[in-house]
C-alpha cells in the first residue's frame, strides 16, 4: 500500500509511487495548490490502470516487459551537466538558420542554450515551468480539461511526472514566420525517465510551425505528452524528427483538437530509438476542420517502432489525409495503426489514409492496420495499405546503369521515403528532415 | 570484342528460350539481330545484361576476353556494358539528373577516374541534349515517370551518349515510335558509332535499318541464329517475311 492513493496499486505502478512520494517531499514549495492536486489525481490513475495490457489494441506492438522488470523512475536533473559532447550533438541536429529555439536538457529548460528573447507581440514562448509561474490560467484551464487520454497510463503518469516542457501561445491573427524549433535532448549523464509535457495553442487565424526533435545518448525513457489547441481558422504545422540514441526508449504522445476551418499539418520522421512508439491523436470538434497526418519510419538492427494515428470526426466537412510510410531492415519491426472516426452528423467528411511498406529482408517485419468507424451516411472515406519488397524491375534498371547494389537499393528507399518527406510544405523543415533521412540511410545495414 | 558460343539459357520454369546462339562482334560494328517475336531477341539482351530470371545451361560468352556470364549486372555495366531497355522502368522519387550523375560517377569510380562535380556534369549533360535534341525538362523529372512512349526511348538514347559505352544493345528502341523519334533514335546511334565500340540493334522491323546501316544482320529464330548476312538480309526479309527465311534453313 502506498501513501498516495488509498487502493491497492498495480505492482508495475509501485515504484513510480514511492518515488512520486520521495519528490513530493523535495518538491519546491512554490509549486500552487491546483497543480499538486492535479498531479496527485493523475497519478492515482496512473496506479489504478498500471501499465498497458499487450492485449490491448493501442499497446501489441510494443513489448512493455523490460519496462516492468526494471522500473525507469524518474531522473533527478535538477543539475545538468552541459558536456561538449551535448553541445556538439546539439549543432549536429538544430535547423540552421533563424528559428525560435528553446532547448530542453534532460527534460528540463536550458535557457544559456535557448533563443527565445526576439518574439514577435502575441506570442508567449517558453518553458512549462515558467508558464505555470506567468501563465497559470492557461496551463491550468488545459491541463484540467476534460482529457483525451483519460485512458492512457503513462500520459496520467507524465502528468504526475514531469519536470518541464514547453509551452507555445500564439494570439488570434499573428502569423509566427519563424520556425519554432523545440530540442529536446538526453545529456545521457541521467538514466531513468523523462517526462516532459508541454502546450501549443493556436489563437484564431493564427499561423506557426513548430519542429521538435527528440535524441540524446545512453539508456533512457522518455514520455513525453504535447498538446495541440487548435482555435478556428487556425494553422498548425507540428513536426517531431525522432533521432533518440540506441538503447533509448521513446513514448510520445500528441493529442490536437481541431476548432472550425482549422488546419493542422503534423509530420513524424522517426529513426532512431530502441523502441519508439509514436502516438497522435485528433479530434476534429468544428466544422470544416482539415488534419494531415504524415510521416516515415526507417529501422534497423533490432530497433521496434510504432505510429498510431486516431483521428475523431465529430463535426461534419472535416477532411483527414494520411500517408504513412514505413521500412524496416534485419531484425527490425515496424506498426501503423490508423483509426479514423466519422461520429453520427458529421456528415460530408472526407477522409483517406495510406500505408505503404517496406520490408528489406526476411527477418524484418511491418504491421498496418487501418481502420475506419464511419456513423454518418454522407462521407467519402477511403484507406490503401501495402506491405512489399523493393521493386525489383526498378533495381534491376539502376544497376544495369552500372549503380552497385547496395547503391541502387539505398536510392530506392529514399524515394520511397522522400514522397511522404515532401509533404512537408515548409521548405526549410523539408530540406533538414530530407538531409536527416539522407544520413540515416548511409548507415542502413540490411 | 563479344563472343558467344553455344549459348544455352533458359527461363526460371525451366522453358528453354536460346538453344545454342554463336555469334562474334569486333569493335566498330554494328550488328543487327532481327527475329520474329518469341525467338529469344529480348532474352538474348536480358542474359547479356545480366538481368535475374535466366539460368544459363550451356555455353560461353567471353566480353573484352572475361568471362561476362560471372560478373553482376552492374559490373557489367561499369566495364562498359550498356542495355536499350525495350520497355524503360518508371522509378518515382529519383530524380533524372541525380540518376544519371550517380550512374556515370558509379563508372568513374570504377575505372580510376574523379568523380564529376554538379557543375561540369551539367555542362556534358547541355551538350548531349542538344545533340540529341532533348529538352532540359526531361532532366528534372523522375526517371521515365509519367514520360511518353517515344521520351522513354529517347531518354535511353540520351543515357547511351552519356555513358559512352564500349558495347551498346538496343532492345527494340525503335518499336512504337512515329518517325521523328525513329530518326532521333537513328541519330543517336550513328553519334555512338566509333571504331572502339559496338553496338548491337535488336529489332522486329526493318525500318531502323534505312538509317542506321548495319554491317552484319542476323536472324534469330526458335532460340538460334538461322542466317547471317550483310544489310542485303534485312531488306530481304522485309519483302519476304521471317517464314520464308526459316523455310530456306
Amino acid at each position: 500500500m502506498s501513501a498516495v492513493v488509498n487502493f491497492p496499486a498495480k505492482p508495475e505502478a509501485r515504484p513510480y509511487l514511492e518515488a512520486f512520494g520521495r519528490r513530493a517531499l523535495s518538491r519546491d514549495e512554490s509549486e500552487p495548490d491546483w497543480l499538486a492536486g492535479y498531479r496527485k489525481g493523475s497519478l492515482a490513475r496512473f496506479a489504478e490502470l498500471g501499465f498497458p495490457s499487450r492485449r490491448s489494441e493501442a499497446w501489441r506492438y510494443i513489448d512493455l516487459r523490460p519496462l516492468e522488470q526494471r522500473p525507469m523512475l524518474p531522473a533527478d536533473t535538477e543539475q545538468t551537466v552541459l558536456s561538449a559532447a551535448t553541445r556538439g550533438r546539439l549543432n549536429e541536429i538544430e535547423l540552421a538558420g533563424p528559428v525560435y529555439r528553446l532547448v530542453l536538457i534532460d527534460g528540463r529548460f536550458t535557457p544559456e542554450l535557448s533563443a527565445i528573447e526576439e518574439l514577435p507581440p502575441g506570442v508567449w514562448l517558453g518553458s512549462m515551468a515558467a508558464a505555470i509561474d506567468h501563465r497559470p490560467d492557461l496551463v491550468r484551464s488545459r491541463l484540467e480539461a476534460p482529457s483525451l487520454d483519460a485512458a492512457r497510463p503513462f500520459a496520467a503518469l507524465n502528468a504526475a511526472l514531469f519536470a518541464d516542457g514547453f509551452v507555445l501561445d500564439i494570439a488570434p491573427g499573428v502569423t509566427l514566420e519563424r520556425v519554432v524549433e523545440i530540442l529536446h535532448l538526453s545529456s545521457g549523464h541521467n538514466g531513468g525517465s523523462l517526462h516532459t509535457r508541454s502546450l501549443i495553442t493556436s489563437g484564431e487565424g493564427s499561423s506557426a510551425s513548430v519542429i521538435e526533435t527528440f535524441t540524446g545518448s545512453g539508456e533512457y525513457w522518455r514520455n513525453d505528452v504535447v498538446e495541440l489547441q487548435l482555435a478556428a481558422g487556425a494553422e498548425l504545422t507540428r513536426v517531431a524528427l525522432i533521432e533518440e540514441a540506441a538503447d533509448a526508449l521513446h513514448f510520445g504522445e500528441m493529442l490536437a483538437t481541431l476548432g472550425a476551418a482549422s488546419r493542422l499539418s503534423s509530420f513524424v520522421l522517426l529513426l532512431g530509438g530502441r523502441t519508439v512508439r509514436h502516438e497522435a491523436t485528433v479530434r476534429s470538434e468544428g466544422e470544416r476542420s482539415r488534419c494531415e497526418l504524415n510521416g516515415v519510419f526507417l529501422l534497423s538492427g533490432r530497433q521496434e517502432a510504432n505510429i498510431l494515428t486516431t483521428v475523431d470526426h465529430a463535426a461534419p466537412g472535416g477532411e483527414t489525409r494520411e500517408t504513412f510510410k514505413g521500412v524496416a531492415a534485419e531484425r527490425a519491426h515496424g506498426a501503423f495503426q490508423g483509426r479514423i472516426t466519422v461520429r453520427p452528423g458529421a456528415q460530408k467528411v472526407d477522409a483517406h489514409q495510406l500505408s505503404r511498406n517496406l520490408v528489406l529482408g526476411p527477418r524484418a517485419a511491418i504491421d498496418t492496420k487501418p481502420e475506419l468507424e464511419i456513423y454518418a451516411d454522407d462521407v467519402k472515406c477511403s484507406h490503401g495499405a501495402a506491405v512489399g519488397d523493393l521493386d525489383e524491375a526498378a533495381l534491376f534498371y539502376l544497376r544495369a546503369r552500372g549503380i552497385p547494389n547496395k547503391e541502387a537499393r539505398r536510392m530506392l528507399i529514399e524515394a520511397f521515403a522522400r514522397e511522404a518527406v515532401e509533404l512537408v510544405e515548409q521548405e526549410p523543415l523539408r530540406e533538414h528532415l530530407l538531409s536527416r533521412l539522407a544520413l540515416r540511410l548511409a548507415i542502413l545495414e540490411e | 570484342m563479344l563472343e558467344i558460343n553455344n549459348l544455352h539459357a533458359r527461363l526460371t520454369d525451366g522453358r528453354e528460350i536460346l538453344r545454342g546462339i554463336d555469334l562474334s562482334i569486333k569493335a566498330g560494328e554494328v550488328h543487327a539481330i532481327m527475329g520474329p517475336n518469341g525467338s529469344g531477341k529480348s532474352t538474348l539482351a536480358a542474359v547479356l545484361a545480366g538481368r535475374d530470371g535466366y539460368e544459363v545451361s550451356e555455353g560461353r560468352v567471353t566480353y573484352l576476353g572475361r568471362d561476362l556470364l560471372s560478373m553482376a549486372a552492374d559490373e557489367r555495366a561499369r566495364e562498359g556494358l550498356f542495355l536499350a531497355f525495350q520497355y524503360p522502368v518508371e522509378i518515382p522519387g529519383v530524380n533524372n539528373m541525380y540518376f544519371l550523375r550517380t550512374a556515370i560517377n558509379a563508372q568513374r569510380r570504377h575505372r580510376g577516374e574523379p568523380e564529376l562535380d554538379a557543375g561540369q556534369f551539367l555542362r556534358i549533360v547541355r551538350a548531349q541534349l542538344k545533340l540529341l535534341d532533348i529538352g532540359e525538362d526531361l532532366l528534372q523529372r523522375a526517371v521515365n515517370v509519367g514520360f511518353s512512349g517515344g521520351e522513354k526511348k529517347r531518354n535511353e538514347v540520351f543515357q547511351m551518349a552519356m555513358l559512352e559505352p564500349r558495347l551498346a544493345i538496343l532492345d527494340e528502341t525503335d518499336s512504337g515510335l512515329d518517325i521523328d523519334a525513329l530518326k532521333m533514335v537513328a541519330r543517336g546511334v550513328n553519334q555512338q558509332r566509333a571504331p572502339d565500340r559496338a553496338i548491337v540493334i535488336i529489332t522486329h522491323y526493318q525500318r531502323l535499318l534505312d538509317y542506321v546501316e548495319p554491317d552484319r544482320v542476323h536472324v534469330l529464330q526458335g532460340g538460334r541464329i538461322i542466317e547471317s548476312g550483310d544489310k542485303g538480309l534485312a531488306i530481304e526479309l522485309e519483302r519476304r517475311g521471317y517464314g520464308a527465311i526459316e523455310d530456306a534453313a
